[in-house]
């Protein structure tokens, strides 16, 4: 207690001190019906603990987490124990930015380096490491850093350095008119070859980026290219240590003025996956992942919409089982609402979104004995994911309000369980209906019911969810996902409830977790079916 | 380790039941430019709501501010930042979506969530009243009537 005295006198004075708590556990349960027998460590939590302070421009802070006894179901099993797993201190100043320890990073759009963390999916591949940010010179941006990634409580064998420098030309000019920016990135990885001979210890990617923004359009664009490194599967170099070249492509551009926005993203990767470590390609941990190359589809809130999910396709593969070469495709979107007390708008106002998504393979020809394959440039191979979604969003009047989405999807079934793709395709259709009544202060009643129709994989699903809000702080609810159109039928239930206060918000959750890929931002963890009970907290100051 | 748990925990108690300070953060907006938000709230009241273009139930409480926000605006000289982080894969949507739905909030992005993990946002929607760098209201999740709560906290708080 006495430790803590001298920084109450401090915290009087510019000292800011902030952090978090947050808490996730579960009881597995065996389910005989689902097939789901608890392992024998059958209560598992993930814990996480964050203090941050500030005194003017130095900051510092740690993480401590605690996987207790061992980490959740479907998490990395090398996240056992507890540790500090995080520290860092800096300082800044309006020229210099300078940071040892552990950090997150991002260039550009994290097509060639992202350092980040996700704790539902289990994923902190933050850099142990030193950056400095310069910013001494007007209009200019610079970030140099080097260190190794965080894997699990330990770093990888591999170390990256990295560039990144952002020039904002209209502000330089000193244009008011259009907004032009220019940046560049390189990234690079060093890893010792061992005992192998042709492979390249070291790998660099180079990136180029430009954006403009004019009245009421806004573009950008950027390219990528990787060095030739080898193919690894399944932790094992492929293709007698022949090494490909990897490239990216990143187009994104759009309109929007009040009431109307149009956005469209096309995107081609080519062998064009990046990890700290080589032999790490593919792992379905997600672990020393350098840059990042999500998904680029609709993410989606709802149960039923959450079964055939896509997940990218960067990766170059030679084998005479899998053979693909990356992806290419496009993602619109468009949004536009009916102004409120207006004749079609009526008092409210109604919202309309529209997204289109459509992803293939590239347009290759493999030559497997020759460990060769040649592709073409600007046309889809297979294809591996297509949607197209409609959503309507209307008040109708002081108390009830609904959401109204239809959803179309083809899929090809390798991507939603991770095999080999090329095989099987779903199509599928996703009707959502969701209704929230107000009953005043603060109670609320919220319904939702969604239906998938698919003559594929597992037929039918029928979705329901109903939940009361006490008040804005408490809420309850049940859900169910019906698979009755399975072979035999099967109900996937869940309920629970939370409470928050403040920052702090406390939820709890009983039922069947569907198993399968379970997606954010476009990144994706295996979760085995399971049963039981979960309690989540979360706390900040 | 005990030592560690209480002065931990001494924190906690202070600094979770007092008024916390905004930390360190300049985030830039859609037309790239930065802003420091120690700076925002200086001479008004600001509402900070973390939210993403896939959080249902973030959009529904901006759109029920929407509805409110111009009277709101008159009445405590406020200004609503809606702070997304939406990560790489969803950001290109956050502008069509803000312009289509015709709101009027002035939006940041925290790409690679360095606010929210700052924040201790575990979950979004989370709602934040800064005046002067003070943190006076927090509020995690949203739930229809979450709006009115958040009306008579800025009542109070103009008092």
């Amino acid at each position: 207690m006495l430790l803590y005295l001298p920084f109450l006198a401090f915290s009087q004075e510019n000292l800011n001190f902030y952090g978090s708590l947050e808490s996730n556990s579960q009881w597995l349960q065996d389910d005989e019906e689902l097939e789901f027998t608890a392992p024998p460590e059958n209560f598992r939590s993930n814990n996480y603990f964050t203090f941050n302070f500030e005194y003017q421009g130095f900051t510092a802070g740690l993480q401590y987490e605690a996987y207790l006894p061992t980490p959740l179901l479907g998490y990395d099993p090398r996240l056992e124990g507890n540790e500090i797993a995080s520290y860092y201190a800096g300082y800044k100043n309006e020229i210099l930015d300078v940071t040892a320890g552990y950090f997150y990073e991002q260039f550009g759009s994290g097509l060639i380096l992202r350092f980040w963390e996700d704790r539902q999916l289990g994923i902190n591949n933050a850099m142990k490491g030193i950056r400095l940010g310069f910013r001494g010179i007007e209009h200019l941006e610079l970030t140099a850093l080097f260190g190794e990634q965080r894997v699990g409580f330990e770093t990888s064998e591999g170390t990256i350095g990295g560039l990144d420098v952002n020039l904002d030309l209209s502000s330089w000019a000193g244009a008011e008119a259009y907004d032009l920016g220019l940046g560049a990135s390189v990234v690079n990885r060093f890893q010792n070859a061992g005992e192998f001979e042709n492979v390249p210890a070291s790998v660099t990617a180079f990136s180029g980026r430009v954006n403009f923004n004019f009245a009421n359009f806004f573009s950008e664009l950027e390219a990528v290219y990787k060095q030739p490194d080898v193919l690894v599967y399944n932790r094992s170099i492929t293709n007698q240590r022949e090494t490909f070249g990897g490239s990216a492509w990143l187009l994104n551009f759009g309109y929007a003025i009040p009431g109307f926005g149009i956005n469209a993203t096309l995107r081609r990767l080519e062998n064009f996956s990046f990890y700290s470590d080589r032999l790490a390609e593919g792992n379905q941990y997600n672990r020393q992942l350098i840059n990042y190359v999500p998904a680029l589809t609709k993410q989606h809130d709802y149960l039923l919409n959450n079964i055939y999910v896509y997940s990218s396709q960067p990766r170059l593969l030679l084998l005479t089982s899998q053979r693909q070469a990356g992806e290419i495709g496009a993602q619109i979107d468009l949004f536009f609402s009916l102004p409120k007390k207006s004749f079609l708008g009526g008092k409210y106002g109604t919202k309309f979104e529209f997204n289109y998504s459509n992803w293939a393979g590239l347009d290759s020809k493999f030559d497997i004995p020759d460990n060769t394959y040649t592709s073409e440039f600007f046309s889809r191979g297979e294809t591996y994911f297509r949607e197209v979604g409609f959503s309507v969003r209307k008040r109708w009047n002081k108390e009830w309000s609904g959401i109204y989405s239809i959803t179309d999807i083809k899929i090809d079934e390798g991507v939603t369980i991770g095999s080999p793709l090329g095989f099987y395709f779903i199509n599928a259709g996703i009707g959502v209906i969701e209704n929230t009544y107000r009953l005043g202060r603060g109670r609320s009643v919220r319904l939702e019911l969604q239906h998938l129709w698919t003559k594929n994989d597992r037929g039918n699903w029928a979705g329901g969810l109903l939940e009361y809000n006490f008040s804005p702080t408490i809420g309850i609810y049940a859900a169910d996902s019906w698979n009755y159109g399975g072979d035999p039928a099967f109900h996937y239930y869940n309920f629970g409830g939370s409470y928050s206060h403040g920052s702090a918000r406390i939820a709890f959750n009983y039922g069947r977790q569907r198993g399968g890929l379970i997606c954010i931002g476009g990144v994706c963890r295996y979760v085995p079916e399971n049963t039981g009970l979960s309690v989540n907290l979360q706390l900040s100051f | 380790m005990n030592k560690w748990w209480s002065l931990i925990f001494c924190f906690v108690i202070q600094y979770g039941f007092s008024q916390a300070e905004m930390p360190q953060f300049v985030l830039k907006d859609l037309e790239g430019k930065q802003v420091d938000l120690q700076k925002i709230s200086e001479e008004k009241t600001v509402i900070l709501s973390l939210w993403a273009t896939w959080c249902v139930p973030c959009i529904n409480e901006l759109e029920a501010i929407t509805l409110h926000y111009e009277d709101w605006q008159n009445e405590f000289d406020l200004q609503l930042y809606a702070i997304s982080i939406d990560d790489p894969r969803t950001v290109n949507r956050v502008r069509p979506m803000v312009r289509g739905k015709g709101w009027k909030y002035k939006v940041l992005l925290d790409t690679n969530n360095d606010l929210r993990r700052a924040l201790g946002a575990a979950t979004v929607p989370l709602t934040l009243v800064v005046r002067n760098n003070k943190i006076l209201y927090k509020h995690s999740g949203y739930s229809p009537g979450s709006e009115d709560i958040l009306y008579e906290k800025l009542l109070e708080f103009s008092r």
